[in-house]
């Protein structure tokens, strides 16, 4: 087995810190009470017998007293009149969308568990991210109201009911129109074309009305750069899989940029194993500040300061086209620098066939990119604008000039669709001094939030599963939104009670949905109202991708590039970031107790937002990982929140996640982490995620709750990787594969797998480790979430988790010379020369989803006193939890560290109040698995509830099974098909091929558990095609 | 108690019917008519109408007394005939409901003019009114007789006590002749006996032996069926029979069961189905023309009202059965596995006749059970002896195909049972 590179997963474990080395032997995170027990005074104790002999009566007679307790009484009570297609214990399925994803909704008995990709959507099919996996807890929120809410004569909102609400606001609404001043209906991006409608149908009653749309992660940069560029106002549509070379700035693509999920599927289909398997692989570049979960992909990531981003695109502008615009330079980061140069040179050798995009919101900057994927053809290629993306449609100055109309009165009604700007606004303060000279404020929000609160009617709206709608994510593209339960609460939809108030011919939602559909959109398709509730999307045939070549000056735009970047860069000042994180983007859904328990996908953080700053950085400025620090801007605007060290952070820059310190969001979201979002600026007709801060220590310390050093692998070979080059020459380099196996001997007998043997394998080089499977997981088995103080105690219940390695990826020490690595900056380094570097910044990382291998000499079931955990026949590795006993022998001698305790009753325990301490939420457990109770030992089943319900379904449709049947929760969520599930024994069988491959291999196989689940060797295109 | 009283409250009920029979002067031919009508009525009509209130047809007996008996006679042979001659009476009459009523062509003419004399007469008038003076009477009839039963008992121990003290008397006068002393000590001696008994060891040991094999068997067989059920038979909220209904009726396990053959819940029927039957079976024969109590549950849980055949929502609260087979929670069962997949092979493993439902394998004769109870023990060990008995009819179930190729390779000959293609490995029932 080579050792060809040192990975850890921590700083403290790259640095061997004596605490770490210390705390990596404990299995606790916390040391136990050992000492207090059988200390002197514990053993010394007098009293003994007579307690004991106490304790012992009490507790046979309390045993003996709870077993005379009779066998409880069940009632089951069947439907009155059964709904038709509901036959109790199977599944139906309903077709929806989210976010503009088609989904499917899983409904057992009438409630919605769980939700899946779509797989009549096609090219819509791009699984799900993590966001849509866990929506379906939002519908079991209790924090939401349970009826519509008026203001009283007293001025408090109180319960109302919607005939009051309803002649309150048509009154209103008539005086406001009456009175010559403005209506204003504030959203987020709308693309569903019956809202649109209804919004227009509205505005016709209500002539004052504007609609103003507003993203709290605005693109809006890119719009008006598209229009002052081309004269389409659009976000165009991005073809990742059209690009085998993408250069990113600062665009976090493959997670939370436009539509990561779609970029996944694209990008991924030009790095993965068929792609591999063909020969061909994708280049990425990524040159950006914070890391980000691209950045973590890319072949090559740069960390450059935010106010280096704009140089650094003037700069590859003039390594494209030979202009000399001034202002290209980065004096301070050489390695960027050269990797511009790279880069261009790169670029033009294949040109129709590359992709630069940036994740500014800045018009010039935007325009400036424009320019440069017009000089490398892209247009008509890897970007089309004439079928353009239209999830994001916001237009930030619009909604500044609102609160500029506010502010003057100007405004007599003003109603929130789907919006929430006094949590995710920049200036709040100017925002809610405006509202309150608004004479009526309308919330269609759900829950009492920042917003909600200080409005007059609160509408609450239905949850997107009990609602009709539909989406267009692209031009031409439509998906339609249907309900899935009947509303829980006394809400109604949004869309009805503005159809009701604009007194419209049609009242009820779901005929007008239908009348859009039948009237503008089925003809064109050629399809029935029923196929539309059948399949669930639809394409028509999309337009011809234009080319558009960018004939501007650029004269206006670069002045402007270089003020913005000589306005981070000051002296004495740190540069900010404000970014969405992974797990919470925009804050929306923070009160789901899912997505904040998911970890980061970089820093393993759950629960929080903090400040990372690089290694070097901290160090100079005198900060350890965890103190607390107070983040000051010019605006006088401060939080404080704790540091946390982040390898690849550009020097001089920090990055706070947005999204968090919501307020009044509910039980489980509520005062986590701290509010970002007034870092934001508005300048140049757009919303700046970048600004500059001052730090100061406050003294004080917090432990961050991160899953990220829970378990040490203790510098064993688990990840293997090789670079392309390295590949092409022998598609087995860096597996460990090239130099055949060790002779090996087994103590345990071989099981015999006679019928099926389900195995797994993964695709390390697929995986971008965005958590969604985590997630998908979560839902799907019932697995608890426990909260802040439980993760830093290592109790976190994920089966499956992502496990990040970071390794070195720069110009080692002597590395010139030698051949096989290549040389500048692409170079991979050798564990021998780790020790001769230290530069933090420049990392590269692995991410390993880790899950039960099944393995078939498993540890863990040897050691098993009561045989809870036992082998089947078909390579699985069983967990009777009605037979655990709670030893933990397993969990201590399973190599992978994936079986997970439950220190507690997670879902029925007033200390963990997050989400299913109730018996609304606990309907979104999945019937088919159990719930683990305290005490209990639990890990990755291979969701064998599917397994069986699949052999079942052939059973009797008396057919063999087929491959396919069967998919993993996990598997079915992941938009980069990086896990791939099946049947060992059938040759034939996606997996069985897939496991053939020479780049398997199997984590720790030296050790002979035999595990069932391979790993595909990750590959890197980093060597340099091109000479610096 | 309550059977004596039942058989009591028979005895009575039957002597009354005969003394009000014989007394009450009927002729014999019309009561004829209204035996046959009855007969003909439950077989023809019953499942559309009834005689005093309106179902999916019409009341009989005031419709039939306003009709005309010649246009009665040709509409119940064949209504649609006298439309299509627009007859305007029957064109009137066809507005009652949407539903068409069928075609009677074989029924004779006498066989029509029955079914319209017991229609007419209604429910024999004499039984009701008998039946009425039995239930006047009933309660004080059965108290009258357990107060009688136990009056006698008591009066003959008292005339045995009175006896035997008479006897011992007489023993003892005739002893005292006899000049014989009488000694009165043997309450003493039986304490010293008692004493002296507990003095003996061997007596001690025995004894404790006794008690600790009796505790013992008692302990063990208490924890052996700690948490086993067979034959539990709750009391349900409506006394549904399925000797009745399953036995008598022969109705299959599905039309209520349907989940059994598609899902793991074999489902307990919602009460749409039992309507299907019960809107118009309302067992009133046998609650003197009332709806019987059980039924009206079912009414009563729909909000249904017979009398306007009207649901109303607001009054709708659902059927709280006691469930008599429990599993735990962390036990997946699935009844399409055993009654579809595995259907043939348990058959022959239990020996089940062909008329004989899957179903019975498990749950016993529920067409004799009057109330459901558990037939089974369902304990883990009852699952597994299963499992590894039962040969596995493979055949024409292209599923197995496969499994069995690889397998029989393996194991050549050997039975195929659940337990050999990994039926009792935990995971399989246990996730």
């Amino acid at each position: 087995m080579e050792s060809n590179k040192r990975y850890w997963k921590g700083l403290e474990e790259y640095k061997n810190t004596p605490d770490f080395v210390e705390n990596s032997k404990n299995e606790f995170a916390e040391p136990l009470p050992i000492e207090d027990v059988l200390n002197e005074a514990g053993l010394s104790t007098v009293t003994p017998r007579r307690d004991f002999l106490k304790a012992l009566g009490f507790g046979l007679g309390a045993v003996t007293l709870a077993a005379c307790q009779t066998a409880p009484v069940h009632k089951s009570i069947p439907y009155l009149i059964k709904p038709e297609e509901v036959v109790p214990g199977i599944p139906n399925y309903y077709v929806s969308s989210y976010n503009g994803q088609s989904v499917l909704v899983k409904t057992r008995e009438g409630r919605p568990i769980k939700i899946e990709p779509n797989p009549n959507a096609g090219a819509f099919n791009t699984g799900t991210d993590a966001q849509t996996q866990a929506s379906v807890l939002d519908l079991y929120d209790v924090s939401k109201l349970k009826g519509p809410l008026l203001k009283d004569s007293a001025g408090a909102l109180s319960d109302s009911n919607w005939a009051a609400i309803d002649q309150f606001v048509k009154a209103e609404l008539t005086k406001a129109q009456a009175s010559g001043k403005k209506i204003r209906i504030v959203s987020s991006s709308i693309n569903s074309p019956s809202t649109i409608a209804v919004v227009a149908d509205f505005i016709v009653a209500y002539p004052a009305t504007k609609h103003v749309q507003y993203d709290a992660i605005s693109y809006t940069g890119i719009i008006k750069a598209n229009e002052n560029s081309f004269g389409k106002p659009v976000v165009p549509k991005y073809n990742f899989d059209k690009a085998d070379l993408v250069v990113s700035f600062g665009a976090d693509f493959l997670g939370t940029w436009i539509s990561g999920e779609e970029f996944t599927a694209q990008y991924v289909s030009n790095r993965d194993y068929k792609s591999l398997k063909s020969g061909k692989m994708s280049r990425h570049f990524q040159f950006e500040t914070g890391m980000s979960l691209t950045g973590t992909n890319a072949d090559t990531r740069v960390p450059i300061k935010l106010s280096e981003e704009g140089p650094a695109l003037i700069a590859l502008y003039n390594a494209i086209t030979g202009a000399g615009l001034a202002g290209g330079s980065l004096p301070a980061n050489v390695t960027a620098d050269k990797a511009l140069k790279l880069v261009g040179k790169e670029l033009l050798q294949n040109k129709g066939k590359a992709l630069v995009v940036s994740g500014s919101n800045d018009v010039s900057t935007q325009i400036l990119v424009n320019a440069i994927n017009s000089a490398i053809g892209s247009y008509g290629t890897t970007i089309d604008l004439d079928n353009p993306n239209k999830r994001y449609s916001g237009n930030d100055a619009e909604f500044a000039e609102l609160t500029n109309e506010m502010n003057r009165g100007e405004v007599a009604a003003v109603l929130f669709l789907d919006s929430n700007p006094v949590y995710d606004v920049a200036n709040t303060k100017a925002f809610t001094d405006g509202l309150a000279k608004v004479g009526l404020k309308i919330s269609f929000s759900d829950r009492k939030d920042e917003t909600s609160t200080l409005c007059d009617v609160v509408a609450i709206n239905h949850n997107y599963l009990e609602s009709w709608g539909d989406a267009s994510a692209y031009e031409g593209n439509y998906s339609i939104v249907q309900p899935t339960i009947n509303p829980v609460f006394n809400s109604r939809q949004a869309e009805e009670s503005l159809l009701n108030w604009s007194n419209g011919p049609v009242k009820e939602y779901y005929q007008y949905v239908r009348n859009n559909w039948e009237s503008k959109i089925l003809p064109v398709l050629g399809k029935t109202w029923v196929d539309v509730l059948q399949t669930g999307v639809f394409a028509g045939t999309p337009k011809a991708a234009g080319t558009y070549t960018f004939g501007l000056s650029l004269a206006a735009v670069i002045p402007s590039i270089i003020n913005n970047s000589k306005a981070l860069a000051k002296e004495g000042q740190i540069e900010l970031q404000v970014y969405q994180s992974v797990a919470m983007r925009d804050g929306k859904h923070a009160n789901n107790a899912f997505l904040q328990e998911l970890p980061d996908p970089v820093s393993k953080v759950t629960w929080d937002n903090y400040i990372a700053l690089a290694p070097k950085f901290a160090d100079k400025l005198g900060y350890k990982e965890f103190d607390i620090v107070s983040v000051k801007d010019d605006k006088g605007y401060t939080i404080d929140l704790p540091v946390l060290i982040q390898p690849g952070q550009a020097q001089g820059t920090a990055s706070i996640a947005l999204g968090y310190g919501r307020t009044k969001v509910g039980k489980a979201g509520d005062n986590v982490g701290k509010n970002a979002y007034p870092f934001v600026s508005f300048t140049n007709g757009t919303y700046k995620y970048a600004t500059t801060v001052s730090l100061t220590a406050t003294g004080g310390r917090d432990e961050l709750a991160q899953t990220q050093t829970h378990h040490s692998f203790e510098g064993r070979n688990i990840i293997r990787e090789a670079t392309f080059t390295e590949y092409k020459k022998n598609p087995s380099a860096g597996s460990g594969n090239e130099h055949g196996k060790h002779k090996s001997y087994d103590l345990w007998d071989k099981y015999e797998k006679p019928g099926n043997n389900w195995v797994m394998a993964i695709d390390l080089n697929a995986c971008t480790g965005c958590g969604s499977c985590i997630v998908a997981c979560n839902v799907e088995n019932n697995i608890p979430v426990v909260g802040k103080d439980e993760v830093r105690r290592r109790r976190e219940m994920h089966w499956i988790r992502i496990d990040r390695y970071y390794s070195f990826n720069v110009e080692g020490e002597g590395h010139a010379a030698e051949g096989e690595h290549g040389t500048g900056i692409n170079a991979v380094t050798k564990e021998k020369e780790i020790a001769h570097l230290d530069n933090l910044d420049n990392v590269s990382v692995v991410h390993q989803p880790m899950l039960c291998q099944h393995c078939d000499h498993a540890p863990c079931e040897t050691v098993c006193p009561v045989l809870a955990t036992v082998h089947s026949s078909d390579g699985l590795n069983h967990m009777a939890y009605n037979r655990c006993v709670g030893t933990r022998y397993c969990a201590n001698n399973c190599p992978y560290k994936v079986r997970r305790f439950n220190w507690f009753n997670y879902w029925n325990d007033s200390r963990f109040d997050n989400y299913l301490n109730n018996e609304f939420t606990q309907l979104v457990l999945n019937p088919d698995v159990t719930t683990r109770s305290r005490g209990v030992m639990e890990k990755c089943s291979m969701c064998i509830q599917r397994i069986q319900g699949g052999k079942l379904k052939a059973k009797i449709e008396k057919r063999p099974l087929k491959d396919g049947d069967i998919k993993m929760a996990c598997q079915e969520a992941c938009s980069a098909n990086a896990i791939i599930f099946g049947d060992g024994n059938d040759p034939n069988s996606e997996v069985s091929k897939a496991l053939r491959s020479e780049r398997i291999y199997y984590v720790l196989e030296e050790i002979n558990v035999q595990p069932g689940v391979g790993y595909m060797t990750k590959i890197r295109n980093t060597d340099t095609t091109v000479q610096a | 108690m309550r059977n004596i009283s039942l058989i009591v409250k028979r005895v009575w009920k039957s002597a009354l019917v005969f003394a009000a029979l014989s007394v009450l002067t009927v002729s014999a031919t019309q009561a004829q008519d209204v035996v046959e009508g009855r007969k003909l009525f439950k077989e023809n009509c019953s499942s559309c109408h009834q005689l005093t209130s309106n179902s999916t047809g019409p009341a009989l007996t005031a419709k039939l007394n306003e009709l005309d008996e010649a246009f009665a006679i040709k509409w119940i042979r064949n209504w649609k005939a006298l439309v299509d001659a627009g007859d305007k009476q029957a064109i009137e009459a066809t507005k009652f409901s949407p539903a068409e009523m069928s075609f009677f062509p074989r029924l004779t003419d006498v066989q029509i003019k029955s079914i319209i004399a017991y229609a007419k007469a209604g429910e024999p008038k004499k039984k009701e009114e008998a039946g009425a003076a039995a239930t006047a009477t009933d309660d004080g009839v059965s108290d009258f007789s357990v107060a009688g039963i136990i009056a006698i008992i008591l009066l003959s121990i008292v005339v045995l006590v009175v006896l035997g003290r008479a006897i011992k008397m007489l023993e003892r006068l005739i002893l005292q002749k006899q000049g014989v002393v009488i000694v009165e000590d043997e309450a003493v001696s039986f304490a010293v006996g008692i004493k002296g008994l507990f003095k003996n060891k061997k007596f001690v040991f025995f004894f404790i032996l006794c008690l600790a094999i009796s505790l013992g068997s008692f302990g063990w067989m208490g924890m052996w069926n700690t948490g086993v059920h067979t034959g539990y038979q709750p009391v349900q909220p409506i006394k549904f029979s399925h000797e009745l209904h399953a036995g008598v009726n022969q109705i299959d396990c599905q039309y209520c069961h349907a989940g059994a053959f598609k899902s793991k819940n074999a489902t307990i029927p919602s009460s749409n189905v039992c309507m299907n039957c019960h809107k118009s079976v309302q067992a009133t024969e046998k609650y003197d023309g009332q709806i019987s109590p059980e039924i009206q549950k079912i009414y009563n849980a729909l909000g249904y009202d017979p009398a306007t055949q009207t649901y109303d929502k607001s009054k709708e609260k659902p059927v709280e059965w006691i469930r008599v087979h429990n599993l735990p929670d962390f036990a997946y069962f699935n009844h399409s596995q055993h009654v579809v997949v595995g259907e043939a092979a348990i058959r022959k493993e239990k020996g089940l006749k062909p008329n004989e439902p899957v179903c019975f394998a498990c749950h016993g004769p529920v067409d004799t059970m009057p109330e459901i109870y558990q037939y089974s023990p369902l304990t883990m060990k009852w699952c597994i002896n299963c499992h590894k008995d039962t040969k596995l009819e493979v055949k024409g179930n292209a599923y197995y195909d496969k499994i069995i190729e690889t397998h029989e390779r393996i194991k050549k000959g050997e039975k195929i049972t659940p337990a050999a293609l990994g039926g009792i490995e935990c995971g399989k029932c246990h996730y």
